[in-house]
């Protein structure tokens, strides 16, 4: 029972991870019809933006929020310097050009700072332990369940109650027609890669708070997972990718709890085999995205 | 130029299209041959040893990305998951090859059955490529049925799975260590064979059947569905031909390094390959060679800067990564300044129409007029279709016999192009039957029903935008089964009958308008259906041009015997066609009969221009309705 409750709270912060950032994805993909394979670099980003803060002597708080911030600035500079050019542009050229500023990236964050991963020391406190009927439950998993939890539920009610937020939801379903109607296209796509970048900055936090270190590739990993997540949810749809970010939480942990020690270094393999066949019964995603096809 | 030519000495050039177009694809493959030779001489002339090195690495380069371009180019989807083939490829080989006593020291856990066989690499190839074949089919069957982005996203799992597995897998591969002791034969003589082998395969593959099925796909699928080609089923040989293929690539690759590790396999090398061909351009073989050219001159330029070096008395520090910044940049101005690469959309060398294959004059018969069908009747039974709660088509039953054009119209809105859908099965209907002869259309799968005789046109006109127009037609007759001399056959007497023979080497979106709109009725008939729906041929079209149409198809339901259900918002054009007239409105038979009937009837008046109006002026609205400015197309 402990171990269960203690394995959920995991698989619920690691899923809320997968599911911010497969959400920051997904709102992109569903405008501009980007799969953002440098989403990772934008994590990564935030990542150094805390370190950096850090180093020059910011108190930790302030230092998680310069964070976000640099998620944010980093996702909305990729938009302005490498995408705006290429908008209207079929689905592969934008996700090969995405590709580049990635590698492009990875290159910068190497050089610039160093190809092996930096400290990020956060106060002790933060990673202590409570207590719940005998269970000893992680401050920061939680933490990061109840972030992940506000994030998710704030970005809904943006997407629901402000103009800008039905806005984006119009642009997902037909950026053109938006457009007749006198909507700024260039507003709605950079709030949409802000949104990402913001839920990119909150998952570095979470990330670099659990594990005590960036480098290049910190945000490149989960991404890969989030991408995943995005097509097991259906792509383009948000709450798809929502639902998948948790899915593939839930499975990964369930997998490092549950399977053999003999299969460990497979769990990831296990893990994506296991999504790729849920894709063969539902080829178009758990939670598929409305598109009208007319022929 | 082509007022001076008549009518009889282009059908008469038309004939000679099909061996044109063949020499033009010989001559497009040794371009791609020649490119390669000619960069490998360049090298090794220029710069000695190390030149030589870098040729085998390029020429192992050029053989990677022609292989991955089988799949990305010709279904249009990009593939990260071909270092998972390389990789198999690569330790697969090492293991079979690798002297058996060192084999004992590197690999001491190895599983029985692939410990000590120490075979020659060529004997050890044939068993490679059976294990790539096998893998890229059992992973095939998963990725063929994912399109565009999501087929990526999974490619991409597969490489990320692959790699975990041959970390995981000590006993096989030493995990994330160095494999070593692989016998290193890949020479230049080697790497250069294999390029030439691989661009030959891939070049047939591309103007093959199967190729053009898949390139058919890849430019429209719905339009492929239709001809009865299966998306599917096209990418899954696709997919397996080109794992196949980079599963041998991956074991020279592997044999070139002689030590590697799974890392030698992942995105680094990946990301430099999808470089390549997207840089060259993905759509070609001479693309995917064009770009592993360009990129590795560029690559070995960056390469000595990258540690280091002095210009102009300013000393530049060692950058780490210079040349993925390259390829990175490299990339970008591609995609920013020429989408398609820098060989385009379209093979290097003369297309079939170039004035270089005047010569030859090999000739294909055009093919017979099919027989006349027979008597048959394409029946809609109680179909009724909503979409999301609006009935679109409700309780809508009629019969179109085949050897007769009946006429379906009404306002628009009506539910006349989600009929057609729902009797070719691109929208499921919710309830009703569709019959024809025997078969009941509703149960059989989508791309069946084009072997029941039953064709198709489009509303919006679908085209294989990338083939020529003969390429068109050609891949129908394909479609429908007939061997390359028939189907060679056929196309030239649809493209004959459709006055397209100086239009047969020309890309289909570069043909004008109206050759499109009869393009799209050619390749329908080359299948030689029994009854064809065509949705709005002559939308768009002058007058002029509509009444051509119009002879050209009471002419072909003459002599062939075809049914035609025909949909337009002209009504003359209609009107002269059809035996019949089926009318609809607000997703309901209103009316059906001959075209006096029709006329006549208060309720049709009534659903085109509304209540309280005479027949004069309908008659009136009518007229208006045939001026030359109706033509607004329904998108």
């Amino acid at each position: 029972m402990e171990l269960i409750l203690q394995q959920a709270i995991n698989a619920i912060s690691l899923g809320g991870v997968y599911a911010m950032l497969a959400l920051g994805l997904a709102i992109v993909f569903s405008i501009v019809r980007l799969i953002n394979f440098a989403h990772g670099e934008i994590m990564t980003f935030g990542g150094y933006g805390i370190f950096l803060s850090l180093l020059f002597g910011m108190p930790p708080a302030a230092a998680l929020l310069i964070g976000v911030g640099a998620a944010v600035v980093m996702a909305l500079a990729m938009e302005r310097l490498a995408f705006r050019a290429m908008r209207g542009a079929d689905v592969v050229s934008l996700l090969i050009t995405s590709f580049a500023v990635s590698e492009i990236l990875k290159v910068l964050f190497q050089n610039g700072i160093s190809a092996r991963p930096v400290p990020i020391s956060l106060p002790a406190s933060w990673s202590g332990t409570y207590q719940i009927g005998g269970a000893t439950i992680g401050v920061l998993p939680t933490v990061s369940i109840i972030v992940a939890l506000v994030a998710l539920l704030g970005l809904t009610l943006f997407l629901k109650r402000t103009e800008i937020g039905i806005a984006m939801r119009a642009a997902a379903e037909d950026l053109e027609m938006l457009l007749l109607l006198g909507v700024r296209a260039n507003r709605v796509v950079a709030v949409a890669f802000a949104i990402s970048g913001l839920l990119a900055g909150i998952a570095a936090v979470i990330w670099t708070a659990q594990r005590g270190s960036v480098d290049p590739m910190m945000g490149f990993f989960p991404v890969l997972k989030a991408f995943i997540a995005t097509v097991l949810g259906g792509l383009g749809s948000l709450g798809g990718a929502v639902l998948g970010g948790f899915a593939i939480g839930i499975l990964e942990v369930l997998a490092q709890a549950f399977l053999p020690e003999a299969f460990a270094p497979y769990r990831d393999a296990i893990v994506l085999a296991t999504v790729i066949a849920a894709l063969l019964v539902r080829p178009d995603g758990l939670l598929p995205a409305a598109n009208a096809d007319r022929s | 130029m082509g007022d001076q030519v008549t009518r009889k000495p282009e059908l008469a050039e038309l004939q000679f299209h099909p061996a044109r177009r063949k020499a033009a694809n010989a001559v497009q493959t040794l371009v791609c041959l020649g490119l390669v030779v000619l960069a490998v001489l360049l090298l090794s002339l220029l710069f000695g040893r190390s030149g030589e090195r870098i040729a085998v690495q390029m020429c192992v380069n050029v053989a990677a990305v022609v292989a991955l371009g089988v799949f990305c180019g010709n279904s249009g989807i990009v593939s990260f998951g071909h270092g998972a083939f390389m990789l198999i490829g690569a330790y697969l080989s090492g293991i079979l090859t690798m002297p058996a006593g060192l084999q004992r020291t590197a690999l001491p856990m190895l599983p029985d059955f692939l410990a000590g066989h120490e075979l020659g690499v060529w004997v050890a190839m044939p068993i490679v490529a059976l294990a790539g074949l096998v893998f890229a089919a059992a992973t095939g069957s998963a990725i063929a049925r994912l399109v565009g982005a999501s087929a990526t996203i999974a490619t991409l799992g597969l490489l990320i799975i692959t790699h975990g597995v041959a970390i995981g897998a000590r006993e096989i591969t030493r995990g994330s260590q160095t494999f070593f002791g692989v016998p290193r034969i890949t020479d230049l003589g080697v790497a250069l064979g294999a390029a030439v082998f691989l661009i030959i395969v891939a070049r047939l593959y591309r103007e093959s059947r199967w190729g053009l099925s898949i390139r058919a796909v890849r430019d429209d699928p719905s339009a492929a569905i239709a001809l009865g080609i299966n998306p599917r089923r096209s990418r899954f040989i696709a997919w397996c031909l080109s794992g196949t293929m980079l599963t041998l690539v991956g074991a020279l690759y592997g044999h070139m390094l002689g030590a590697f590790s799974p890392a030698s396999f992942y995105l680094p090398l990946v990301f430099a390959h999808v470089a390549m061909m997207i840089v060259g351009g993905m759509y070609s073989v001479s693309g995917a060679v064009t770009g592993v050219v360009v990129i590795t001159v560029l690559q070995d330029t960056i390469r000595q800067a990258e540690g280091g070096f002095d210009l102009f008395g300013v000393t530049f520090p060692a950058v780490f990564g210079l040349t993925t910044v390259a390829l990175g940049v490299a990339i970008l101005l591609i995609i920013w300044l020429r989408p398609q690469g820098l060989v385009g959309r379209e093979e290097l060398g003369p297309g079939s129409s170039s004035r270089m294959f005047n010569t030859i004059r090999s000739g294909t018969k055009r093919a017979a007029a099919p027989s006349i069908v027979g008597d048959g009747v394409l029946s809609a039974e109680h179909l009724f279709k909503s979409f999301a709660g609006v009935a679109a088509v409700s309780d809508v039953s009629f019969k179109a016999p085949t050897g007769a054009v009946t006429g379906l119209i009404g306002p628009n809105g009506a539910g006349k192009s989600t009929v057609v859908n729902l009797l070719t099965r691109a929208y499921e209907a919710d309830k009703g039957a569709a019959r024809f002869e025997n078969a009941d259309l509703l149960k059989i799968s989508r791309e069946g029903i084009a072997r029941q005789g039953v064709a198709r046109t489009f509303q919006n006109l679908r085209l294989f935008g990338q083939l020529t127009a003969y390429e068109n037609v050609l891949v129908a007759a394909f479609a429908s089964g007939q061997g390359a001399q028939g189907a060679a056959q056929i196309a030239i007497r649809e493209l004959a009958a459709f006055d397209l023979d100086d239009m047969a080497g020309t890309a289909a979106e570069s043909l004008p308008y109206g050759a499109r709109k009869r393009l799209e009725i050619a390749r329908c008939l080359a299948q030689a259906p029994s009854i064809i729906l065509l949705d709005e041929p002559a939308a768009g079209m002058n007058p002029a041009e509509t009444e051509d149409l119009a002879d050209r198809l009471s002419r072909l339901g003459g002599e062939r015997g075809v049914g035609m259900l025909l949909i337009d918002h002209d009504l003359r054009f209609v009107n002269r066609l059809s035996s019949r007239i089926v009318v609809m409105n607000r997703g309901q038979v209103i009316c059906e009969g001959t075209p006096e009937e029709i006329r006549a009837d208060p309720a049709v008046i009534e659903a085109y221009i509304g209540r309280g109006r005479t027949a004069a002026t309908a008659q009136a609205a009518q007229n208006q309705e045939d001026e030359p400015s109706r033509g607004v197309v329904e998108t």
